[in-house]
């Protein structure tokens, strides 16, 4: 055999046998390592699994969870606690329920997630119905009634609440009382702006007003939504029909364009969770925050410079005499349907969720009210918190825990947030372009975007079998 | 022929097959058969293996409808136009201007143009939310610094595609370029110094002569980043979000796909996109070519 270079060399044993010696090598450690991992299978988990996405939640359980398993003498009885993002978290899931593949036995999702899981027929449904167990234990007497809103679909409840998640009103009282304004004067959102409104400032000297009263910008579909509950409006009514078109929707959307362009505007964009928006917050560019149960334990982890500065009030209302809270996230625990330890799973989720401990616990590190009207007495909702300028601040959000408002599970409850959202931007170019100011003014071009976006969302949901097939 | 050369005959001749075997298996379970199922799919509607119905071509027909669909179909259209027109151009200015003797630390520069294709799209994605930031981003404060400009110019509001096209300019000019400049070796210098003592001027010798020799490359490169900007995902879902930012002004095809699939769980409608994509990408390859081949004639 001649070499690339004419030299003769001789035959290799390899090529003698057809396959070279690289292949051999390869084929030899596919051979090794596939016999060792078939002489040490993983075995499957023992026990039960627990899902949950957020780190606040993880660390409260775990000692709930240590104390669970130290009481269990079957360890088919004892739970593993796992913390999985969101992200992950919702497309094991998704692939779990969809594959009927194992995922955990009680798992928490958050509430922007739910709609996906309950848009195929109830009887696809991945988590097992609750209805009838939480009836016959008294929990849906025991459980703030607008909590169970997210989780319910076609009737059926599919998790238990783990929260209220109000909504009131958080405000720079350094900046505020300095001012000497005060905030009793203030009912609604127009008594908001006109009371505040001298706050509104130029700190650098630029020319340009860099402080504004509310942290609220049209991009941000979630506070949108937060005000839209608050008046009354949203995406679906109880029976599922699309409201989207509502007077109610077209008022909020007109007020809130005034809100952020023209010579009315008081907000400004400092989103939560970023370094940009925290720096916002700490210099004083923004006076006051929709602020939830959630938002404030949030706050004294990430804001420690706030300390002191923060007091929270009730929402400003819509109109004279309306709700002065609205409502925004939340988490349901529920269990696979496909879990083979259903009655461990309720008899642990139960425990978990009812638990008095776990209410103080979670108030404490996260600034979350319990949704269990029971433990609404607990003395530490009462305890002054210097973070709050000595108020109390889960009793304040306690007092208006009642009067959440109530939200759909709809399958289709983000995409026709999506739409609502357009209307909203291009509500807001159609003031820019024309030079209109004024919520009269933006009425008429309000309703007809929304009747542009409920005719989108009925078009979709019309699309989709599953639920014509389950419509009575 | 005796035993033992029949028998490396009979090896020699399964060898090639046993060599392919591998791909084949991967390619039929992988490719193949996921092609076939996605057909099926595309005429259902589904929520999992366990619930689907058939119903024709109602997912094709509600894409016609859908205003989503309409919506990513134009960003993606606008960014494969913004790759095509403003970072192609940008490439081969680069690779022309690299590619002199006379300019000095040439190798420098050709590694620092490459080098933003090295970083990981997480990275670009955190860096240019971080410039694009309003009142705190880099590009308004040095701007309001220097010329006054509005601090709360709301780049990932109002100009997402412009702000997209940018990142994705700074990260694939100089992987284009190193195309270009492969491409300008092919460039004959006998024919460019005869057509410079024929009289061309720097525009002939770059219209008749280095044109038509980067041709091949040039039209590679085309499709290359036509296929690629009808794949934009990772840039616009990192920066914007899963939805694509206000207004859906970020939202492309293949992450309106991936909404409508592995959120929202309707494989159908995800698979009749997915179909929708493949039958335009098919179109605009014919196109080119029949462009590129008229160019050559």
């Amino acid at each position: 055999m001649r070499d690339a270079r004419g030299v003769n060399r001789p035959e290799a044993h390899s090529d003698r046998m057809g396959i070279s010696a690289g292949v051999w090598v390869i084929l030899g450690l596919a051979l090794v390592s596939s016999g060792w991992i078939l002489a040490h299978p993983r075995g499957a988990p023992s026990g039960m699994q627990l899902w949950t996405y957020a780190r606040t939640h993880t660390l409260n359980y775990a000692p709930i969870v240590a104390d669970w398993n130290r009481r269990q003498a079957d360890p088919d009885r004892r739970i593993e606690l796992s913390l999985i993002g969101p992200g992950p978290l919702r497309h094991r899931l998704m692939s779990g329920f969809m594959s009927r593949t194992p995922t955990a036995d009680l798992i928490e999702i958050e509430r922007s997630m739910a709609g996906e899981f309950f848009a195929g027929p109830v009887e696809a449904v991945g988590f097992l119905d609750l209805t009838d167990r939480i009836r016959a234990a008294g929990i849906d007497e025991a459980i703030n009634a607008p909590s169970f809103s997210p989780w319910t679909s076609r009737g059926r409840i599919f998790g238990l609440p783990h929260d209220v998640h109000p909504v009131l009103l958080g405000y720079r009282a350094d900046i505020v009382e300095d001012a000497g304004i005060d905030v009793s004067r203030i009912e609604t959102w127009a008594d908001f702006a006109r009371v505040l409104g001298p706050l509104i400032r130029d700190l650098d000297g630029d020319g340009r007003p860099d402080r504004y009263l509310l942290n609220y910008w049209y991009t941000n579909k979630d506070t949108t939504e937060v005000l839209l509950l608050q008046a009354g409006g949203g995406y679906f009514d109880e029976a599922g029909h699309v409201i989207v078109d509502s007077p109610v929707n077209a008022r909020v959307l007109a007020t809130l364009v005034t809100w952020v362009c023209g010579p009315g505007r008081i907000a400004l964009d400092a989103p939560e969770f970023t370094a940009s928006g925290n720096q916002l917050r700490l210099q004083g560019n923004v006076v006051c925050s929709l602020m939830p149960d959630w938002l404030c334990g949030v706050w004294r982890n990430d804001l420690p410079g706030l300390a002191g500065k923060i007091k929270i009030m009730p929402l400003p209302a819509w109109e004279p005499g309306g709700r002065r809270v609205s409502v925004w996230g939340g988490t349901m625990l529920g269990i696979a349907r496909d879990s083979p330890h259903i009655e461990t799973a309720w008899e642990f989720a139960q425990e978990l969720y009812l638990s008095a401990d776990m209410a103080e616990s979670l108030y404490r590190t996260a600034g979350i009210v319990s949704p269990v009207r029971r433990l609404w007495s607990l003395p530490c909702y009462d305890e002054p918190q210097p973070y709050f300028c000595r108020q109390a601040p889960g009793r304040t959000y306690l007092a208006h825990a009642p009067y959440v408002p109530r939200r759909t599970s709809s399958p289709f409850n983000e995409m026709a947030k999506e739409h609502l959202q357009e209307a909203l931007i291009e509500l807001r170019g159609y003031a820019l372009d024309h030079g209109v100011n004024t919520e009269a003014e933006l009425l008429p071009e309000a309703q007809r975007l929304l009747a542009r976006a409920a005719q989108n969302v009925r078009r979709t949901v019309a699309r989709n079998v599953f639920h014509r097939e389950d419509q009575p | 022929m005796n035993a033992a050369t029949g028998r490396a005959d009979m090896r020699t001749g399964w060898s090639p097959y046993a060599f392919v075997a591998p791909f084949v298996l991967v390619f039929l379970v992988f490719t193949a058969y996921p092609t076939l199922q996605s057909i099926a799919l595309s005429v259902q509607q589904t929520y999992g293996p366990q619930a689907s119905r058939y119903v024709g071509l109602q997912n094709f027909v509600g894409l016609a409808h859908d205003p989503l669909f309409w919506k990513a179909l134009t960003n993606t259209a606008v960014f494969a136009a913004g790759s095509i027109f403003i970072q192609l151009p940008c490439s081969l200015g680069l690779a022309l201007l690299l590619n002199k003797p006379q300019v000095r630390g040439r190798a420098f520069f050709r590694l620092v143009f490459f080098s933003p294709s090295l970083v990981g799209m997480i990275f670009v994605a955190v860096i240019f939310s971080l410039i694009f930031e309003k009142r705190t981003g880099l590009l308004n404060v040095l701007l309001h610094r220097a010329f006054g400009f509005d601090p709360e110019f709301p780049w990932l509001e109002d100009y997402v595609m412009p702000a997209l096209i940018i990142a994705a300019l700074w990260m694939y000019v100089g992987f284009n370029m190193v195309y270009f400049l492969a491409a300008l070796q092919n460039v004959s210098p006998d024919l460019v110094d005869a057509s410079r003592v024929d009289g061309a001027g720097v525009w002939h010798r770059f219209r008749h002569v280095t044109i038509p020799a980067i041709r091949p490359v040039g039209t590679f490169i085309v499709l290359l980043s036509l296929v690629g900007s009808f794949q934009l995902f990772e840039l616009p879902y990192l920066l914007l979000g899963e939805g694509g930012g206000p207004n859906n002004r970020g939202l492309t095809l293949v992450m309106y796909l991936y909404q409508t699939g592995f959120e929202t769980g309707d494989l159908g409608y995800a698979s009749a996109i997915g179909w929708v994509i493949a039958m335009l990408l098919g179109a605009a390859a014919i196109m080119q070519r029949a462009v590129a081949r008229g160019g050559e004639r």
